[in-house]
């Protein structure tokens, strides 16, 4: 007789639909026209836009149209790997952009060559074609030539 | 002991909303609340958050991510936990935090956005070596709501009047999601069988929606500019879903949570004494079946009240005057709405659905499979130094 574990087959399921509201319907509706919106706060313009300021509570005021040029003030070098926004080694980076307080998430294109990131870099949006109103609508950042 | 009150409340359209976020829709009660207790997040010293499990909607740890939108940066944040009684039993947990000297101004804030989720998946999702039955929770209730029928040989009837009163009494509440000025008996009656007895029209639906109180001690209550809601008994209680000799019918729980609540409101008869009664009726049976358990009619005549229509919305002992569950369901705000009901009712804000004269009401919220209980006596006066 042998010793055998039961085993039963499990999927894990998110069957949710997530509501967006006007204020983030409109900044991922702009990514699928490859504008960057931000909103108003009282300290200044938050991108990503949120619909209350989290560090008051406070509702946000109105959405801005922004630049998609901005500044890197913090970044990680990783390996390239399946499912990543790069086929090459690349940095995940926090990115000031102009015009905004804050920072958003993404990734930044230097080629695979480690030596050309620097905090302080400029990068602007490099967007998809087929965009469809979400984060990966910007491939990925790359240096202002 | 300072006595307690509610000085503000405030909800959301209870509806499927899918124009704003859960956030956004958090918001609009909290933002309603705070106007008519006139203060601002400044003024709150800790919030208290209900919510149905995560599950249901699919936001884990709630209480944090809705921390911006419930105003509550840099304040202590619980989460109350109980099923669908959770709304009650989070304003108690409020109130608790004032009465114990914890906090001075403490918002209560609630809400469900069911659209977002699968209400019955969530209750029956697929496990591996577990039974999937998937039988809503409707299911559960109707043998106990047939059991109550047999002990009691209530007419068959009665539920189709309890859910015509209610749904007659949304048309008064703007906030309510089932709006049905046209309902009979009759329309009832014919309505698809869902879980016999319980037909569709005599069930609840699922709703987006959220509510908001604020509890203050009473040197806040005495300056607010509205009238304040007093609260003069208050009680939860608990029992396990199944165990042998468990009567669902009639839970002690139910029982022993409200003769706490009427002994510290020194309430001794208590159909005589209380104006309006909203209770938490997600089927219509439970309006008989509730009206025993929490001794405002004797056993087995609860459903003589619904015939004689004196719950009915002219009757001596209105229940549920904003339409109650059967009129929107938002699950993890449907407690604090029955609570938030009772305290409008005796400020004298209820709007269209004001009962005249009003001066003493139940606010009354069931979870799980009649598990959790808990209610308060509220009143226009202020209670005697000895409550409790």
């Amino acid at each position: 007789m042998t010793a055998e574990s039961l085993s039963a087959p499990y999927t894990v399921e998110f069957p949710f639909e997530r509501t967006v509201g006007p204020k983030i319907g409109t900044f991922l509706g702009g990514l699928r026209d490859a504008r960057l919106y931000g909103v108003r706060t009282e300290r200044g313009v938050l991108c990503p836009p949120l619909e209350f300021d989290p560090r008051t509570g406070a509702e946000t005021g109105a959405l801005v149209p922004l630049v998609t040029t901005g500044t890197v003030t913090s970044w990680t070098w990783v390996p390239s790997r399946p499912g990543d926004p790069l086929p090459h080694d690349f940095a995940w980076a926090l990115i000031a952009i102009d015009g905004t307080i804050g920072a958003l998430f993404h990734a930044v294109d230097v080629g695979g060559e480690f030596a050309r990131m620097s905090t302080g870099m400029r990068v602007c949006a490099r967007w998809r074609q087929d965009r469809i109103g979400g984060m990966r609508d910007i491939e990925c950042f790359e240096v202002v030539p | 002991m300072t006595a307690l009150a509610v000085i503000g409340v405030g909800q959301s359209k209870q509806a499927k909303r899918r124009e704003v976020t859960i956030g956004a829709m958090v918001r609009e009660a909290v933002a309603q609340a705070m106007a008519d207790a006139e203060l601002t997040f400044a003024d709150i010293d800790a919030v208290v958050l209900s919510k149905t499990p995560d599950l249901f909607d699919g936001v884990m740890n709630p209480e944090l991510y809705l921390a911006d939108a419930m105003g509550a940066v840099g304040l202590p944040v619980t989460r109350v936990f109980t099923g669908g009684s959770v709304g009650g039993h989070a304003a108690l947990y409020g109130a608790h935090l004032v009465e114990a000297g914890l906090a001075r101004r403490v918002l209560v804030v609630a809400y469900s956005k069911e659209s977002e989720g699968n209400f019955t998946w969530a209750l029956s999702r697929g496990l591996p070596f577990s039974v999937q039955l998937g039988a809503g929770a409707g299911a559960h209730f109707a043998p106990v709501i047939r059991e109550y029928i047999r002990r009691s040989n209530a007419p068959e009837h009665i539920g189709w009047q309890v859910a015509v009163n209610h749904r007659l009494n949304a048309t008064r509440n703007p906030y309510a999601h089932v709006q049905r000025p046209d309902i009979t008996v009759e329309e009832v009656r014919d309505s698809r069988m869902l879980w016999d007895p319980i037909r569709f029209l005599e069930s609840c639906p699922s709703s987006d929606g959220s509510c908001a109180i604020v509890i203050t001690g009473e040197d806040d209550a005495a300056r607010a500019e509205r009238p304040p809601a007093w609260i003069h008994g208050m009680a939860w209680r608990t029992e396990t879903g199944h165990f042998a000799g468990r009567d669902e019918v009639n839970p002690q729980a139910g029982r022993e949570c409200a003769a706490d609540a009427y002994r510290q409101a020194r309430i001794v008869d208590p159909a005589a004494e209380i104006d309006v009664a909203e209770l938490y009726i997600p089927y219509s049976w439970y309006e008989p079946i509730w009206l025993e358990n929490i001794g405002l009619a004797d056993v087995g005549s609860g459903w003589k009240l619904v015939e004689d229509g004196r719950t009915a919305f002219g009757g001596d002992l209105p229940v549920n005057p904003s339409g109650g569950v059967l009129s929107g369901n938002p699950t993890g705000a449907t407690g604090l709405l029955r609570f938030a009901e009772a305290a409008l009712q005796v400020r004298g804000m209820a709007g269209e659905h004001q009962v005249d004269g009003a001066r003493r009401a139940i606010g009354h919220a069931m979870g799980g499979a009649s598990q959790f209980h808990a209610l308060w006596v509220v009143g226009s006066a202020k209670p005697g130094k000895d409550r409790a």
